[in-house]
């Protein structure tokens, strides 16, 4: 169970206070959409630790993970773009999910283990810049995968994507979240987006979330 | 579709003509100068009997000590841009600011500074003194040049190489940072990629100013065994007049410097792909931090101690009745509306030039337009000097009416290196960034300048400016042969004063000169961003 | 917006020029720091003025040798009347050109070591090289080359191929030790702190206290003694002799205002201008007129050495490259 407690923040400079208050179990998905500046990518900054409330809690499983440094918090996060090292391979991408060594057996067979699960099993040596905008985003699910966090974060992860391939890349992401039972946060400005993926709707409204 | 690739052709066409027409007339400036001075010595039978000097020795030891330069430059530079990248404290932005002032501070101003700090009876020694060690330590010899020009040259590499680690994507450094990436995985995968492309012209710059390095050189070089290529140049202007002589160095000089260099700026691959300044910060922690703080401090002592030493001077009893002299007046009201004049010129030329570099395609092109820039900072300022009195004698155009024209497109020319590798850059990663808008909006060369590039460049044409006036307000070169009584500069000043005794005259002046460099560099980026407006 | 200013500019000159018309311009190119506020420049053009209906004009380069390099560049379309300032070490290179023509002038009463006779130059003051110390620091000073060499002392002195003092120092050494001046610079060498462009960074790096001593004038103490009413500093007598400088006037043949140019070279030498001199240009004046008392805290050297110019003129650069090879 994934908590977001009365959090209220504002930025330095601006005067308008945000508001995030609801939970979600394991395997649950919910979609927050909302006009552009509404704050909706401020709540991942939130829970991904980029960014300290002034006020309230986050709790995993009833433990506080506010108090945690970003790279400590138990959460993957997914970009529209910008999520691959574009000058590295399809292998080493993945390999910056686990700290031990890239090159060793069990790694190599991890790495093409997730591979498989998004579809791109012979991918692997490949640049990253070499890649379609959906491949990029399978081979960023494939890191998620190995990393195994149990908060998953997506920020318009569909949008660049043409009609088939983001279906694709949502059947995919529906299972995985299934499988591993993530608590997942999509932020989308597409209803049908949310809806294919069984999520729960919440929108960014007067600078406070709300349920639809 | 088809028209919006024909339109957008006829924007970077016309980008790619007034880049070739302006790096064409700069070089063919530069020939007619040398032309000029090769007529004259034709006429002037020689004055002395002038005995080749030891070109080879010469060059060897500029070209050992110009590379150490440029390797502790970049070194340093790195490392400085890495603390300040992570971290954040109050006054960063000043001390980005002072640094980037490095490289046009007078090389004289500083080095007496660097004297006042680790001379024999400088700060430091003084300090010791107090707990009875005695300080047996030498700043002359290669062992100062490379201290100063890392100093000078460093503290510039370091805010130019920022401005790279700075503009690196916000998302890109939220994953890095979700996924835990070690501070030297995130330095080799993130950083350095950033950097990596920016570091060959900027070596080659600073490679350039190390190899001319004249007054720091002699001053700080311990004797004639640390001495440049200039020194040769300079002597045979001056002792024989052996005009024949001096061009044939100078032409040694650009030839070997442009083999030198080229390289760097050919395979200087523009794969910029940096978002636009990202206001993300992710500080380290544990032993990187404390590796940060101890730079940054070491950093900051050493480049502003000698600093905060010049600029004791102001403190001295003879200030005010220097301030007020009327002749500084004049100086300082000429020294300001030339270096505004030329900073004009300088953004405009470096604006033109960067554009066309963009739009030309192939490493030998975009290489071919830089290389006029590079020309001019390679060959001495007292034979450019020579060169436009001479062409002004032979177009019969009065002294005192062309002077200012010659300080003003001269030091316009020696900015321009800098302001390309400023500009060009940022103004690489707008149009990549954007490329595929900017041509399906069919936007002519003028409107993509002023509602797309205009508006997000105002923070590097703030810099731009204020490197080019600080250049011109710094630099006496150009001007030796043309200062006369009515037509005097504040450098102009602060070498009269101490060539007739009055250090604390000079003292004065060279600090006034610092205020003023700090001022323009603090204020002019701050000012431009907002002027520009759009950026946060 | 633009082309009225600069058409207005360009009236304000030509007016200027049209106002001097009226008055015969005399144009002296000379040395920066003689044309300077505190310089000797100002005060002769000023006292001069006052009788002669005339202007004067000081074109100033920064030093004395781009002067007589701008007067080359130009040749007959010069707009020099006199050349001011150079000195004795660059004068035959001077005669040379062809651009000078005789003063004319009875220079026989001159007051300078060694006497003078050029038809061509009149000299003006002159000076002596001389290695200028602290006395507060330096408690024994050389009396010799030998003796600097034997001593623990640290010097800094400056570069022969851009500064007239460094060339000085190569002369001074050449007229002592002659075959032997090369090995006198090789062991001379370990006592150099550093070479310098000019003389100006070297005397404030000395002052700054990064050397013992400093290569510069005989007179230097004077100025501190005057100006500052400092009187630590002092000249190192050298027993065998001290190099002289001596800076020259010279009228330039394609002068339309020779007669005028004649006038001011005599006036310069008279008494009247020459007290101007040791006060502004720091150096001793050649009329028989009385030192200022800080100029007489030490007395004068006893020997006065002097390279004939010409000699200095076929060899200088020999020298200078023989100097070089001692510093290999």
């Amino acid at each position: 169970m994934l908590e977001v407690k009365n959090i209220c923040f504002h930025y330095e400079k601006q005067k308008q206070d945000y508001y995030y208050d609801f939970s979600l179990g394991e395997g649950e998905i919910i979609a927050i959409s909302g006009v552009s500046g509404a704050g909706k990518s401020t709540l991942l900054d939130l829970i991904a630790g980029f960014l300290m409330p002034n006020k309230g809690e986050i709790n995993l499983n009833g433990q506080d993970i506010l108090s945690l440094p970003p790279e400590r918090r138990p959460v993957s996060i997914l970009f529209q773009s910008d999520n691959l090292f574009e000058h590295l391979s399809v292998n080493k991408n993945i390999a910056l999910a686990s700290l031990g060594n890239e090159n060793s057996n069990e790694n190599q067979s991890a790495i093409s283990n997730a591979l498989k699960d998004v579809g791109l099993e012979n991918f692997g040596n490949q640049l990253a810049s070499n890649l379609s905008g959906g491949q990029k985003q399978r081979v960023a699910l494939a890191r998620t995968l190995l990393r195994n966090k149990s908060i998953l974060l997506l920020d318009e992860p569909f949008t660049g994507l043409d009609e088939k391939t983001a279906k694709d890349v949502q059947a995919l992401l529906k299972k995985l979240v299934k499988q591993h039972k993530w608590h997942t946060i999509i932020v989308t400005h597409n209803k049908h987006d949310a809806n294919v993926m069984g999520a729960k709707n919440y929108v960014m409204k007067d600078a406070v979330l709300q349920s639809e | 579709m088809l028209l919006n690739n024909k339109r957008k052709i006829l924007a970077n066409s016309k980008r790619k003509i007034f880049g070739i027409i302006i790096a064409l007339s700069i070089g063919a400036m530069i020939i007619a100068l040398f032309l000029a001075i090769l007529n004259v010595a034709n006429i002037i039978p020689l004055s002395a009997k002038s005995t080749s000097p030891d070109i080879i020795h010469l060059v060897i030891m500029s070209t050992i000590q110009a590379l150490l330069s440029t390797l502790l430059s970049l070194m340093v530079g790195i490392m400085l841009a890495w603390a300040l990248n992570r971290l954040e404290f109050f006054g960063r932005k000043i001390i980005i600011a002072l640094f980037a002032s490095a490289i046009v501070t007078p090389g004289i101003v500083i080095a007496l500074g660097l004297i006042d700090v680790w001379g024999r009876e400088g700060i430091i020694s003084d300090f010791l003194q107090i707990f009875g060690i005695d300080w047996d330590f030498s700043i002359f010899g290669l062992f100062g040049i490379l201290f100063a020009h890392t100093i000078l040259n460093g503290a510039f590499a370091a805010t130019i190489l920022l401005a790279r680690l700075d503009a690196i994507a916000a998302q890109k450094l939220k994953i890095a940072q979700s996924l835990a990436l070690s501070p030297l995985k995130r330095f080799l995968l993130l950083d350095l990629p950033a950097i990596k492309n920016t570091i060959p012209a900027l070596g080659a710059i600073i490679f350039l100013l190390a190899f001319t390095s004249f007054p720091i050189v002699l001053m700080l070089g311990g004797g004639p065994s640390n001495q440049t290529l200039e020194v040769a140049i300079y002597s045979a202007v001056r002792l024989s007049f052996d005009l024949k002589l001096a061009v044939q160095l100078s032409v040694v000089q650009l030839i070997l410097c442009l083999l030198i260099i080229m390289p760097a700026i050919i395979f200087n691959q523009d794969h910029i792909r940096a978002g636009i300044s990202s206001n993300h910060r992710w500080q380290e922690n544990g032993f990187s931090k404390f590796m940060q703080i101890t730079i940054l401090i070491v950093g900051i002592f050493v480049f502003m101690l000698p600093i905060i030493s010049i600029l004791l001077n102001l403190f001295s009893m003879e200030f005010f009745t220097l301030v007020l002299r009327p002749s500084f007046w004049r100086a300082t009201i000429t020294s300001l509306t030339l270096g505004a004049s030329s900073a004009i010129l300088t953004l405009f030329i470096a604006i033109i030039i960067s554009q066309a570099k963009i739009a030309l395609h192939g490493k030998i092109s975009k290489a071919l337009i830089a290389l006029p820039l590079y020309v001019y900072l390679i060959i001495p300022a007292l034979v450019l000097s020579l060169g436009f009195y001479i062409l002004a004698r032979q177009l019969q155009i009065s002294n005192s009416i062309i002077a200012p024209f010659v300080l003003i497109l001269g030091n316009a020319l020696l900015a321009l290196p800098f302001a390309v590798a400023v500009l060009a850059p940022s103004l690489e990663a707008i149009n990549k960034r954007y490329n595929k808008l900017l041509s399906s909006l069919n936007l002519s060369s003028l409107s993509r300048w002023r509602f797309v590039e205009w508006p997000l460049l105002g923070r590097e044409i703030g810099i731009v400016l204020a490197l080019a006036f600080s250049f011109s307000l710094g630099d006496l070169g150009i001007i030796s042969l043309f200062g006369t009584n009515e037509f005097t500069t504040l450098p102009w000043a602060m070498f009269q004063a101490s060539g007739a005794y009055r250090n604390n005259d000079a003292g004065i002046i060279g600090a006034i000169l610092l205020l003023i460099i700090f001022a323009v560099f603090l204020a002019l980026p701050v000012i431009f961003r907002k002027f520009s407006n759009v950026r946060s | 917006m633009f082309s009225k200013y600069f058409l207005s500019l360009i009236l304000v000159l030509l007016s200027f020029g049209a106002l001097a018309q009226e008055k015969p311009t005399l144009n002296i190119y000379t040395y920066d720091s003689f044309a300077a506020d505190w310089g000797p420049g100002p005060k002769l053009k000023e006292k001069f003025e006052q009788n002669c209906n005339c202007t004067i004009n000081l074109i100033a380069a920064s030093n004395s040798i781009s002067s007589l390099r701008k007067i080359q560049l130009e040749g007959e379309q010069t707009k020099a009347d006199i050349l001011l300032g150079i000195d004795t070490s660059i004068a035959a290179q001077a005669l040379e050109t062809g651009l000078f023509i005789k003063h004319e002038i009875d220079v026989s009463d001159i007051n300078i070591p060694n006497g003078w006779s050029s038809d061509y130059f009149v000299p003006f003051d002159y000076g002596y090289f001389a290695f200028v110390y602290n006395k507060e620091k330096l408690k024994n000073p050389p009396t010799s080359f030998d003796d600097l060499i034997k001593q623990d002392i640290k010097i800094i002195v400056q570069d022969p191929r851009s500064s007239t003092p460094g060339l000085g120092l190569v002369l001074w050494i050449k007229s002592i030790y002659k075959e032997q001046a090369k090995q006198v610079w090789s062991e001379l060498k370990p006592k150099i702190v550093t070479m310098t462009k000019g003389w100006s960074e070297s005397y404030n790096l000395f002052l700054k206290g990064e050397a013992d001593m400093v290569l510069s004038y005989t007179t230097s103490p004077a100025y501190h003694k005057i100006v500052e009413d400092d009187d630590r500093f002092e000249f190192a007598q050298f027993e065998k002799g001290h190099y002289l400088q001596i800076e020259v006037g010279v009228i330039v043949k394609s002068s339309k205002n020779q007669k005028l140019a004649k006038q001011f070279l005599v006036w310069l030498i008279s008494k009247e201008a020459q007290e101007i001199i040791p006060t502004t240009n720091w150096m001793y004046p050649v009329a028989n007129i009385e030192l200022p008392k800080g100029f007489m805290e030490q007395e004068k050297p006893k020997v006065a050495l002097l390279i004939d110019e010409k000699i200095v003129f076929e060899n200088s650069e020999a020298w200078i490259l023989e100097m070089l090879d001692a510093f290999k």
